[in-house]
């Protein structure tokens, strides 16, 4: 069942049965795909890949909580979770029987730049699976009493993540960093921004946003190309829209000084903290060499913030580092936690590190540790159909193509140490960081001066973040 | 009809040959040949996990798992995670009730360094008491984390706290705080004396190897650990339960949590399949009973989920829901409790036969398509049923599932007298009340 290629080089790549990713010359070869424009502006991808029976979707809206009414945010969010939520032939419930009667599956969320969405189903229930999706896509109804139902449950739901601070930490980053950019404002809303948003918005968007034009569908898996194309353009050809309103993000500037956020969770035995500032967009030239440089300072297990917050000190489970990338400038962020007598030496600690990564570099062995560690690890994010579906769909709305893999070892073999220089100075933030710490105020809030001039408190119980 | 289709369909689709060996000093090893990617994962199984613990030590085979990575012989504190990550590798591990599960993945160029830093660290773990000390801290922060700032963490705890009166079921995998700040060098002496025997262990490697040089490698390198006696059998049962239990946990949290355990059988036992079959049929997909029922008609809970996971011994059949704001948490366990009771007096329809079998068959390819996940499942088929064959059989076994088998498996194991109720209280901070 089973094909051998080529053993050319060390990276070797082919799936079960059909030639999706290739062996090159000293890198890897995204699976040959397919490029469709349809007469309404709807553009698909096709990818033919034979590993299981199962056929992956996954499609972008070029809109997200960007486009949110102010005072409305999460009306993105609503439209994409309510798609499902009953339509022009089917109500909620024949929906959801219909999908998991034949183990399908269909969720869609709406993230900062882009509403995403994915659909599953096992290569026999392909032709019930399509029409499902497209009945779903192309005709919601959002009926009054499903957008009332979610609105509620997102409601409560938002109080039920403030009981966990890790999963909402992230969110009080973005809103305290970003200021008045769009990138402050939560995905999926607040308390308060939700309890104003009315069935209308809701349609609203979606009459405005999912258009044709504004579509990019990508399939993945067990079919061929000519047949998934017919078949696509027969259930999406004669979907009509106008041309929808383009979305412009302006660039963030990186906030100038130091300021530092406090939120207060009566309850808590650790202090969970974000140090950063704003990072860098998804198309950013230099992102291979940003993430080579991460790698290192906190992006896995040996990286310089875990070797000493875990490793050695045992301050914490984990420390790490990202850079979350978007259409415009997203946020890099230090994260870890630790517990509260120990939290002002974890964050000294980590300063610390960002200031010896500016001072001191990183060395040869390094650069080559952190090129074979991210080659030897990225294989598996393109191995199944969904993550290549997912993976496609996402250069296409960044105007990226199949270069990013296939020339991607190219490029990290290229990255000097005078590059690692540069990429630290330019973009790792020293002086001016912005601080967020969500803990047990009565035994935190005096150190919080140490970092900052500029302190703001909050209660977690208090609506927002 | 429908139900011959899905089976020659499923028959055709279970084709990976797997070939094993077993090594002279008793480690299994399963290999199965995967050339899609120039990647491998390596797992190796010990059957040794909280279960085997005692009160006092409890935690330890979790903690243990953290010093596996804390330096041996040849490579010592910080190298096995430095060489790994600089030959293009990454590794992980887990420990639940019943097992201490290590993962390798890297690129096939790291092979045979794999073999050498899992060999030394079976062979010649290092005990130094510094090293120690960090990583209790590291492990008691994984505590505050996991268990401390998570209300379902603390619920989950009180719970099986509450359900096992005599299984070492009873205490967390991550153990007791006062444990974790107690334990000696002895303790770990001892629980790698018991349960790190090459015998006591299976390996699982997917990927591009061949299995001939996976064998060639395991036989230089693995073959000539000595092993030793495997941990003592655990050999208590859970007396059979008389009445519902009940336990309350009042903290500062926005929202209640409900959760119910049922004792229910270890995954080898024939009643497994069915109760999969039924928790598919209540819990999974917005189609399911349980959503159905209080999320999408009564409205009383933001979500409802439910099931029982692997296990040697038997177990609990937990379910979780979150009242929505201003809902009391008793009138999600009633409505939970009719659609229970609604199964053993009607039973459930053909039509939520064929779409449970869907979805697990659906489920199934979803499991096997990366060579890790592959992994995880041949070595937990293999440790948990005895056989890593019953995955190529578990369509045809869950096919024999009937609707009497379900309503039977209703009414046995979901009674009043079976269950442990567990309720999460909010309480306000004192400022706020």
């Amino acid at each position: 069942m089973m094909k051998k290629i080529s053993m050319l080089s060390l990276i070797v790549l082919l799936l079960a049965s059909s030639v999706p990713v290739r062996a090159a010359e000293g890198g890897l070869r995204l699976p040959p795909y397919k490029k469709v424009k349809l007469k309404n502006g709807m553009t698909l991808l096709l990818m033919e890949n034979r590993e299981v029976p199962i056929v992956s979707f996954s499609f972008i809206i070029r809109a997200g909580s960007v486009a949110d009414p102010r005072g409305r945010e999460g009306v993105s969010s609503l439209a994409a979770a309510l798609l499902r939520k009953g339509t022009r032939t089917r109500t909620a419930d024949q929906v959801s029987a219909e999908l998991d009667f034949i183990g399908g599956q269909f969720a869609a969320s709406a993230s900062f730049d882009f509403t995403a969405g994915s659909a599953e189903f096992m290569k026999k229930d392909i032709t019930k699976g399509l029409g499902l999706t497209s009945d779903i896509l192309l005709g919601p109804a959002f009926p009054e009493e499903e957008v009332k139902k979610m609105l509620a449950q997102r409601i409560d739901g938002i109080k039920a993540a403030k009981d966990q601070a890790q999963a909402v930490i992230g969110q009080y980053f973005s809103a305290y960093l970003y200021g008045d950019h769009p990138y402050a404002r939560p995905t999926g809303g607040d308390e308060r921004s939700l309890a104003a948003i009315t069935r209308d918005d809701v349609q609203k968007f979606y009459q405005t946003y999912y258009t044709p034009s504004n579509t990019i569908l990508a399939a993945a898996g067990d079919f061929n190309t000519a047949e998934m194309e017919r078949a696509l353009a027969d259930r999406f050809g004669a979907w009509a829209g106008k041309q929808s309103p383009s979305i412009n993000v302006a660039d963030p500037a990186s906030f100038q000084g130091k300021k530092l956020l406090l939120v207060d969770k009566p309850d808590s035995t650790q202090t969970f903290f974000q140090i950063g500032n704003i990072g860098i967009a998804r198309t950013n030239a230099d992102r291979v060499y940003i993430d080579l440089v991460n790698t290192l300072f906190g992006g896995r297990f040996t990286s310089m913030l875990n070797s000493e917050l875990r490793i050695k000190t045992g301050l914490t489970y984990g420390a790490r580092s990202s850079f979350n990338e978007r259409r415009a400038r997203g946020p890099f962020a230090i994260s870890t936690y630790t517990r509260n007598e120990t939290t002002e030496r974890a964050i000294d600690m980590a300063l610390d590190i960002l200031r010896r990564l500016h001072e001191r570099g990183i060395t040869e062995a390094e650069l080559k540790s952190a090129k074979n560690y991210i080659k030897g690890q990225f294989p598996p994010d393109i191995e199944t159909s969904d993550q290549l579906a997912d993976l496609i769909s996402e250069l296409e709305f960044y105007g990226l193509d199949e270069r990013e893999v296939n020339e991607y070892y190219a490029r990290i073999d290229a990255m000097t140490l005078d590059d690692a220089r540069r990429v630290i100075r330019q973009y790792f933030p020293l002086d001016n960081l912005v601080f967020v710490l969500v803990g047990k105020a009565e035994e935190i809030q005096t150190l919080a001066k140490k970092y900052a001039t500029k302190v703001d408190t909050k209660q977690i119980s208090q609506p927002g973040f | 009809m429908a139900l011959v289709a899905l089976l020659s369909f499923i028959a055709e689709a279970q084709t990976f040959d797997v070939k094993t060996t077993t090594l002279k000093n008793g480690m299994k090893i399963l290999v199965q040949e995967d050339h899609s990617i120039p990647n491998i994962a390596l797992y190796i199984f010990y059957r040794i996990g909280s279960r085997n613990e005692r009160p006092g030590t409890t935690g330890l085979s979790h903690f243990f798992e953290h010093m596996m990575f804390n330096g041996a012989k040849k490579y010592g504190p910080g190298m096995f995670d430095r060489t790994m990550e600089d030959a293009g590798g990454s590794n992980n591990a887990y420990t639940n009730n019943d097992l201490t599960v290590y993962q390798d993945w890297f690129p096939r160029s790291a092979l045979e360094l794999i073999f050498d830093l899992e060999a030394d660290r079976i062979r010649d773990l290092s005990f130094d008491p510094q090293v120690i000390e960090s990583e209790r801290g590291v492990v008691a922060s994984e505590r505050r984390t996991s268990v401390d700032s998570n209300n379902f963490g603390i619920l989950f705890e009180q719970l099986n706290a509450t359900a096992f009166n005599a299984h070492p079921y009873q205490w967390p995998v991550v153990g007791w705080m006062v444990d974790i700040e107690k334990w000696k060098m002895e303790d770990l002496r001892s629980h790698f004396e018991m349960g790190y025997s090459p015998s006591n262990a299976t390996m699982v490697v997917v990927g591009d190897i061949t299995a001939e040089e996976i064998f060639r490698l395991a036989q230089k390198y693995i073959e000539p650990i000595r092993s030793h006696a495997p941990p003592p059998p655990v050999t208590t049962r859970e007396p059979e339960q008389l009445g519902e239990k009940r336990v309350v946990v009042r903290k500062f949290a926005q929202l209640p949590i409900l959760m119910i355990g049922y004792h229910t059988p270890e995954s080898a036992n024939s009643d497994y399949y069915a109760i999969q079959v039924l928790q598919t049929i209540l819990f999974a997909g917005q189609s399911s009973r349980m959503y159905q029922r209080l999320v999408d008609k009564d409205q009383i809970a933001l979500f409802v989920n439910g099931g029982s996971g692997l296990s040697l011994d038997p177990s609990l059949f937990r379910v979780t829901a979150q009242p929505k704001v201003g809902i009391a948490p008793e009138k999600l366990e009633q409505a939970i409790y009719e659609e229970f009771d609604r199964v053993k007096t009607q039973g459930v329809t053909d039509q939520e036969m064929e779409k449970a079998k869907n979805i697990l068959l659906a489920n199934f390819y979803r499991q096997v398509r990366t060579i890790s996940d592959r992994a995880n499942l041949l070595g937990s088929y293999e440790v948990y049923i005895g056989d890593y064959r019953k995955l190529f059989t578990a369509a045809e076994d869950y096919n024999r599932v009937t609707k009497a088998d379900l309503q039977r498996v209703a009414q046995k194991y979901f009674t009043d007298r079976n269950r442990t109720v567990a309720t999460l209280i909010p309480e306000k901070p004192e400022q706020e009340k």
